[in-house]
């Protein structure tokens, strides 16, 4: 392949190119967003009950564990969810779920219980400690989590062009099909742009969440 | 006043009950210690008053009412709450953690604003440079400064101490424990102090209850309990050098005699005369300004006889031989050692106004050993 071939693939196929990123994003941005919606709440949940935190943490590594192929596979066999966005979603809402309760749920458990102790002490509610203290002082480790589950929506999501999503990995599958290696540096190229970009502009994010007295010291 | 009555705690699977059946009644406006060796509940009593804990049975009451009427979120916002471990937040600043308090009373900001400068400056800390320092950036000492500044935000007649000075530096403790002294004098809180250190109980309290395996022992003043320690375990626990503990609670004015003869420095060659018409043991020697400075004893000056410059030179060597009305005896002691002297002169700021004797002292002690 040469540079005139890939330039010239890029211009042929923008409007596809235009489309499929499009896609691609959409897929991404929906599952991160109802990821966030449900696990963050399962995470700060879990951190009342040891036991049920053992259990959900368990089953969410197990989820973790099934390669995404088999995964939508799995759910494709599923009558209500078949081809298409429903089981590509749940998919990538699933391999969330580790990632990010376990990040809630390890943030809030490592604030400094004496800090805890003493607002308690001096009156404050569990809602204003879960607000005001909790959230804010596990955001290191939760946001790091929540970058981990970016990046890896991103690459997962392009596999899941085998279950009818026509996104960035449609260039990858097909390229490889057709041995079209302009094609397939361009599915590759573009998504690993936006895995990186995303996660460089959470990082710039993540700069400004994280309380300053936390990244402070004498 | 606080009130407990018949306060169990029983932690479940545990044979002994924490707290064990406990009656106590804390005075209005004192410090009462609760002190005892790691594991006696001293700490579980403490953090039932404020509901951090719920007692198994009995009533805590404050100023007569049961406090499980009230909510404890609006029962803990009224008791100030210092711990050992002190629990600032990391993410505010300093003026935003001493502001906790008064923001759940929802103060208006500008009262917020000045209630926190004042109670910067009250607790000794420099103003300008803490306000806007996170905790991160302080001392330990600084750090429970802010701890104790923001249990006294809101004024709360009743402050919970949890071992508050245990983590930080002997010099500091005793700073911080000399300045709650000092602020206790015009705050006149009710403070719960919780402490393993017998010293800190004897110095902190204006009364002390000692604990062990969740039963109280023994209630009362620092000096009925040094002086009459109820059983071996109380007599344990304060030690062999009980009686030399309790010297911290006298003052040099307390054994004060009156001074019996002064001289000056061109009477020092008739001295002895005058001290033998006096009929007293010593004498103390006044500059030209009618200030203290040194002292003759009736050996000494049957020791120089008549060479009065190497008298002149005992005397002066003993020119720091003096105490202060508000000297604790201990202090008072390490001087008489230190210049080999059975007296002291006692000042009142720079006027002498009495003295002390190593009799004086020991008559003291044995007095109220003996009451």
């Amino acid at each position: 392949m040469t540079l005139s071939d890939f330039t010239s693939f890029l211009m042929k196929n923008s409007k596809t190119i235009m489309e499929y990123s499009e896609n691609h994003f959409t897929l991404v941005l929906l599952a991160v967003g109802i990821s966030l919606a449900i696990w963050v709440p399962v995470g700060l949940l879990l951190t009342k009950s040891d036991k049920w935190a053992a259990r959900v943490l368990a089953l969410a590594n197990t989820i973790f564990c099934i390669p995404s192929l088999s995964m939508f596979a799995i759910l494709v066999t599923i009558p209500m969810f078949g081809l298409g966005r429903k089981s590509a979603l749940l998919a990538l809402v699933l391999y969330a779920m580790m990632p990010l309760i376990r990040s809630v749920y390890d943030g809030v458990k490592n604030v400094d219980r004496n800090v805890i102790e003493a607002a308690r002490g001096m009156g404050m509610g569990t809602r204003r400690i879960l607000i005001e203290i909790l959230v804010p002082l596990g955001m290191p480790i939760i946001f790091a989590g929540f970058r981990i589950t970016v990046v890896m929506t991103t690459g997962i999501a392009a596999i899941a062009t085998y279950i009818g999503e026509r996104n960035l990995g449609r260039f990858i599958q097909e390229g490889l099909i057709r041995s079209n290696t302009p094609m397939m540096v361009t599915g590759a190229l573009i998504i690993s742009v936006i895995a990186i970009g995303l996660d460089t502009i959470l990082g710039l994010v993540e700069k400004r969440i994280v309380p300053k007295g936390l990244r402070i010291s004498r | 006043m606080i009130e407990l009555e018949q306060i169990t705690k029983q932690y479940p699977g545990q044979a002994m009950p924490a707290v064990d059946k406990l009656f106590l009644s804390i005075p209005k406006g004192e410090i009462c210690v609760l002190v005892g060796p790691s594991g006696c509940g001293k700490s579980t009593i403490l953090r039932m008053i404020n509901r951090m804990i719920e007692p198994t049975s009995g009533i805590v009451k404050i100023n007569g009412e049961d406090v499980t009427r009230t909510d404890p979120d609006q029962l803990r916002m009224g008791i100030g709450y210092v711990i050992q471990q002190i629990g600032l937040l990391p993410h505010r600043t300093i003026a935003e953690n001493i502001a906790i308090v008064p923001r759940l009373y929802k103060w208006p900001k500008e009262k917020i604003r000045k209630r926190v400068d004042e109670l910067i400056v009250m607790m000794g800390l420099d103003l300008e440079k803490t306000r806007g320092k996170y905790p991160a950036q302080l001392s330990g000492g600084q750090m429970q400064r802010v701890g104790v500044a923001r249990a006294m935000a809101v004024d709360p007649p009743i402050m919970l101490m949890d071992e508050p000075f245990g983590a930080v530096d002997p010099i500091a403790r005793t700073h911080l424990q000399d300045e709650l002294l000092r602020l206790q004098k015009e705050i006149k809180k009710t403070i719960v102090f919780v402490t393993h250190d017998i010293n800190e109980a004897i110095k902190m309290g204006d009364r002390i209850a000692i604990f062990d395996a969740g039963k109280l022992v023994q209630f009362g003043t620092p000096e009925e309990i040094l002086t009459n320690p109820i059983n071996e375990f109380v007599e344990d626990f304060i030690g062999r050098d009980r009686v030399v503990k309790k010297l911290n609670l006298y003052l040099a004015e307390d054994a004060m005699q009156p001074i019996g003869c002064v001289v000056k420095g061109n009477e020092l060659h008739n001295v002895a005369q005058k001290m033998k018409d006096a009929g007293a043991q010593v004498a103390f020697l006044l500059n030209d300004e009618g200030k203290a400075c040194g002292q003759i004893t009736v050996s000494d000056t049957e020791e120089f006889g008549r060479d009065i410059e190497g008298l002149r030179k005992r005397v002066l060597r003993r020119e720091k031989a003096f105490v202060q009305t508000t000297t604790p005896f201990p202090d008072a002691l390490s001087l008489l050692l230190e210049y080999d002297t059975d007296y002291l002169g006692i000042l009142k700021g720079e006027e002498l106004c009495g003295m002390l004797s190593f009799k004086g002292i020991r008559k003291h002690v044995y007095r109220k050993e003996g009451e």
